[in-house]
């Protein structure tokens, strides 16, 4: 268990920044956040366990997952995946829901994947959107183009 | 874990207005006590006006109250708001940080089975 982590949440600041550096190769990081049966495993609190999960790994693929708390209260998430750069960089919305399956407040999440030798450096910013449309107007500009990389990479496999 | 006591749209407006540098500057002068208008424009090269629509942003926020005098309303900070907006950041991290605890056992388990595999061929 050799993890850094740093996390900065200033409450003047709307976004939040995780870095956390993983002793283990790169491919398998992004391995671990891009295939469902794998993201399963860990993408919750100690002792959630996913009951649903419907992951479309790709960009305009969305996710809903089921997490259920020790307690039994179950949490549902879900999103919708705006990059998916292999192997360094993600980026979805992602929203808790409420009782009736509505998003509960929009978020956008980046994550980057950077090669430290043998680890891996994760940074993980969630920023707050007041709504989707919003964040769109902020990364129009050249989404376009990461999007054809990401096709590029999905049709090259 | 997920729930808050507040409607999410409280807190969008609430990070919002904490959005701007100028707004949060104010809420930072603030906290050392109440002032007024005039006092708040001081450190900015910016008109009274100016200053007084970033106030209103803040007091619909409910991150300021003002006070009743007619000529000297002095602004006083709201903590209520800004504890929601920490704390939901706080959630969040409380979220992201356990679930890299385990992604990171994950990963150790994974890499020790493909060393296992590469033993065994």
């Amino acid at each position: 268990m050799d993890a850094v982590t740093s996390a900065t949440a200033e409450a003047g600041e709307r976004e939040l920044v995780i870095t956390r550096i993983f002793d283990a190769p790169r491919h398998l990081v992004f391995q671990a956040w891009t295939e469902p049966g794998r993201v399963a495993r860990w993408w919750g609190p100690q002792g959630f366990v996913t009951t649903y999960s419907d992951m479309d790994i790709r960009p305009g693929g969305t996710f809903r997952v089921c997490m259920r708390s020790p307690e039994g209260a179950e949490h549902w998430k879900q999103g919708v995946y705006r990059e998916v750069v292999k192997p360094e960089r993600l980026v979805f919305t992602f929203a808790w829901e409420d009782a009736e399956g509505k998003p509960i407040h929009q978020t956008l999440v980046t994550v980057t994947f950077a090669e430290q030798g043998d680890r891996t450096a994760l940074t993980l910013h969630q920023g707050i959107f007041e709504t989707v449309e919003r964040c769109d107007d902020h990364r129009r500009g050249w989404t376009s183009t990461l999007q054809r990389f990401a096709d590029y990479l999905a049709e090259n496999q | 874990m997920v729930q808050y006591d507040m409607s999410p749209d409280r807190l969008s407006t609430t990070f919002q207005a904490l959005a701007d540098p100028t707004r949060r500057a104010i809420l930072a002068r603030l906290i050392s006590g109440e002032a007024s208008v005039t006092e708040l424009a001081e450190p900015f090269e910016m008109s009274l006006p100016a200053v007084s629509k970033h106030l209103r942003v803040l007091q619909r926020a409910g991150l300021i109250t003002r006070g009743r005098q007619a000529q000297w309303r002095p602004c006083r900070l709201e903590a209520g708001p800004l504890k929601d907006a920490a704390d939901w950041l706080e959630h969040y991290r409380r979220f992201w940080a356990q679930s890299f605890d385990r992604l990171d056992d994950y990963l150790t388990e994974l890499q020790r089975k493909e060393k296992g595999h590469g033993r065994s061929d």
